[in-house]
């Protein structure tokens, strides 16, 4: 069976985070997707919809779309905030003891981890974070 | 996300089932939090097919205040793609993780 497409434009909310969640599930079930691909796929949008949502002052909406390609999903996370990269986060220290471990950076550091070719643009207003998830 | 609170070997018990992820984050911070200040806490993770950052904050934020207080905290029934984000995170080396709630009891 082909995979096919998903494409959801929400409202910038944390409500919208939790709907993009569900419709992914029923994507990734419908798409017959494997549970360790439908994991890394729910995580990676929330990841970049939850920092949208939360941080994006006066961004509108977001909008996930996730192509099949050739042996991986192609994701691309948009949004209408203020020009922000958010790959140009450093990385956390996962060595770290405990005492030391920062809360923040880790969603980024996720993305980063489980996807190849990450990138952001800013073009037309709009930031756009584009990836690949592979499904081998 | 559903929390059961229950005893294991003389250890408080939170048995997590659902997405822990941002909008769930809170909820369930708020309810460990108030168990460990009460002594150390198991968090069984076998219904939790998801964890985010935001889940993994919460995590840490337990952690973090178990080792300030002396008590211990711990997770059980890690599943595979939640175990794939604790190592990625590096959370393995600093959250115990046990198989069972027993092992977990007397570890």
């Amino acid at each position: 069976m082909d995979t096919p497409p998903f494409h959801l434009r929400l409202p910038a909310s944390l409500e919208s985070v939790s709907a993009l969640l569900d419709a992914l599930e029923a994507y990734s079930e419908a798409a017959e997707l494997s549970p360790g691909i439908a994991a890394r796929l729910a995580l990676v949008a929330e990841e970049i919809a939850a920092n949208v949502a939360m941080h994006a002052t006066g961004a509108t909406f977001f909008e996930l779309r996730v192509t099949p390609a050739s042996g991986a999903l192609a994701l691309s996370i948009e949004d209408d905030g203020p020009e922000y990269d958010p790959l140009a986060r450093a990385a956390p220290d996962t060595e770290a003891a405990i005492e030391d471990r920062e809360v923040g950076g880790l969603g980024v550091h996720l993305v980063r981890e489980m996807t190849q070719d990450a990138r952001y643009v800013r073009a037309g207003g709009l930031n756009r974070l584009s990836c690949a998830l592979p499904l081998g | 996300m559903e929390i059961t609170e229950t005893q294991e070997g003389g250890k408080a018990v939170a048995i997590l089932d659902g997405r822990l992820d941002t909008a769930t984050a809170g909820l369930t911070e708020t309810r460990l939090l108030a168990m460990l200040e009460k002594g150390s806490v198991i968090a069984d993770l076998s219904e939790v097919r998801y964890v985010s950052s935001a889940g993994l904050r919460v995590l840490l934020k337990a952690a973090k205040q178990a080792k300030a207080t002396g008590a211990s905290f711990a997770v059980v029934g890690l599943q595979a793609p939640v175990r794939e984000v604790f190592e990625i995170s590096g959370f393995d080396k600093i959250i115990p993780a046990f198989a069972t709630r027993a092992e977990a009891a007397q570890g």
